[in-house]
């Protein structure tokens, strides 16, 4: 059993490389303060986030997923993030009927101008997550 | 009439089959086909080699047009075969199987004209594991099934029972949305009987989402602690026709291609999640997996997912995009912040 210590929970995040990581950036040169559980995967659109990701994050041991891109109608390839949030909806759905925990994965729409708002949503996930306690899902025992 | 199939067979003598007029006519139309040089192939049913099965059929041959079949066991999807077949194709479509094709034809997997499809009536399936449970026999000691609308008669070592025809049709066939192709080139002009038990038809469903998530969680890795990764649920699944699948990807490889549960139930999931928009809920998953895991209660939750947060019904429109390639401006709000 993974113990519930500081660095708990750890969450990865797949940001779009046009909005959301350049919104962490900012949130970094603005010196916003935020949780350091955040493992951060570039990804080149929110598009290119394959259900599968979210699996194999949690998988590996995270205990969360967050999925961050652009705002509907700012996808730099125009409907990118349109054709992602069909499928993170239905991959949240679903997975929460298979029985994971619906705070395990988060998405959300940060910009490049909303540092703020990046450093908001960190906060949260982390909240969410650690209210769930560790990710058990795939350990063999219980 | 399409729900009485079989004559009375003695026990020994193997399973005649009545030549219906819908064969006939189905005959008669796949041969005009053939001969007219409108198709190079003909994909349809023919009696398996074991009792109440029957087994695809593709053929280019116009003698074995003899052999094509309609009973209420012709169980699989023929649409599978549609992307890997060249030329024009005639095909024999159920309800589903229509379904799926207009799925393939949405997703440009196929194209339209080169398809001719031969549609059929079909008022359910019969599924043989319900059947054999019921006689408490195994289906070599089963003499004759007769379908009928109401009821089912089964005749086993001269001991005949009957049950309603609901406790015989496969799960996904009582909550049948499409009994009649919309999409057709030719038609068989027969009413099909209205059998349906929904409630029946999501039991499972129902009673897990009355379960805790932890519960759910743990009834999915008891089943998936069975799977034996054989693959029979992908292979025999129209919706799946990825030239290349995540599972035999080595860089990354993002499953292992050892049985164990955690990735049995990784790849199911994710099987289901990226056929969600193509699933037609044809049950052919389940049918096929060898150590009976309820692959239904999967594709069909997702099946109900995606119409109730998209409304969206798959293969009802050939003109409508797939599912995955559209959007609307506003959608799914509240899910993403």
């Amino acid at each position: 059993m993974k113990q519930n210590t500081e660095e708990q929970p750890r969450i990865v995040g797949f940001l779009c490389k046009w909005c959301s990581y350049a919104g962490a950036d900012l949130a970094g040169t603005s010196r916003k303060k935020y949780p350091s559980n955040l493992t951060v995967l570039k990804v080149p659109c929110s598009g290119r986030i394959d259900p599968l990701f979210v699996l194999k994050g949690l998988r590996l041991g995270f205990d969360g997923v967050l999925v961050s891109g652009c705002h509907p109608g700012d996808c730099h390839y125009q409907t990118g993030n349109y054709r992602a949030r069909r499928r993170i909806v239905v991959t949240k759905k679903f997975l929460e009927y298979l029985g994971v925990p619906e705070q395990r994965v988060q998405a959300s729409w940060v910009s490049a101008s909303e540092g703020a708002k990046f450093a908001q949503v960190v906060e949260d996930v982390v909240e969410n997550v650690r209210a769930v306690g560790p990710n058990n899902l795939f350990s063999d025992e219980g | 009439m399409w729900l009485k199939m079989f004559e009375p067979s003695g026990p020994t003598t193997c399973l005649v089959m009545k030549v219906s007029d819908m064969e006939k006519e189905l005959r008669q139309e796949a041969g005009k086909l053939l001969e007219e040089g409108t198709v190079d192939y003909i994909i349809g049913f023919a009696p398996g080699s074991l009792k109440f099965t029957t087994t695809p059929l593709i053929t280019e041959d116009i003698d074995e047009i003899n052999n094509l079949v309609i009973n209420p066991f012709i169980n699989n999807n023929l649409a599978k075969y549609l992307p890997e077949i060249p030329g024009r194709v005639g095909i024999i479509a159920k309800g589903c199987d229509s379904r799926s094709i207009v799925s393939l034809i949405q997703d440009k997997q196929i194209a339209r004209q080169d398809i001719v499809i031969l549609g059929i009536p079909c008022s359910g399936l019969v599924d043989l594991k319900k059947v054999e449970k019921l006689a408490g026999k195994e289906r070599d000691k089963i003499d004759d099934i007769v379908v009928l609308a109401d009821k089912v008669c089964i005749t086993a070592g001269g001991e005949k029972k009957e049950v309603p025809t609901t406790e015989v049709l496969f799960d996904h066939c009582l909550g049948c949305e499409l009994q009649i192709p919309k999409e057709y080139d030719f038609l068989i002009q027969e009413p099909a009987a209205e059998i349906r038990d929904y409630e029946s038809s999501s039991k499972q469903i129902q009673e897990l989402k009355k379960m805790s998530p932890d519960q759910r969680w743990a009834f999915w890795k008891e089943q998936f602690g069975h799977c034996i990764r054989c693959y029979a649920c992908r292979q025999v699944c129209p919706a799946c026709f990825c030239e290349r699948c995540f599972v035999e990807e080595s860089q990354p490889r993002w499953v292992s291609p050892v049985s164990q549960w955690q990735d049995n139930l990784i790849f199911q999931a994710i099987r289901t999640i990226h056929v969600a928009g193509r699933c037609t809920d044809c049950g052919e998953c389940e049918r096929v997996c060898p150590v009976n895991i309820p692959l239904r209660s999967l594709s069909k939750e997702m099946y109900d997912l995606v119409g109730e947060m998209f409304d969206y019904k798959t293969g009802m429109d050939v003109n409508a995009p797939a599912l995955m390639t559209a959007y609307e401006l506003v959608e799914a709000e509240g899910l993403i912040r």
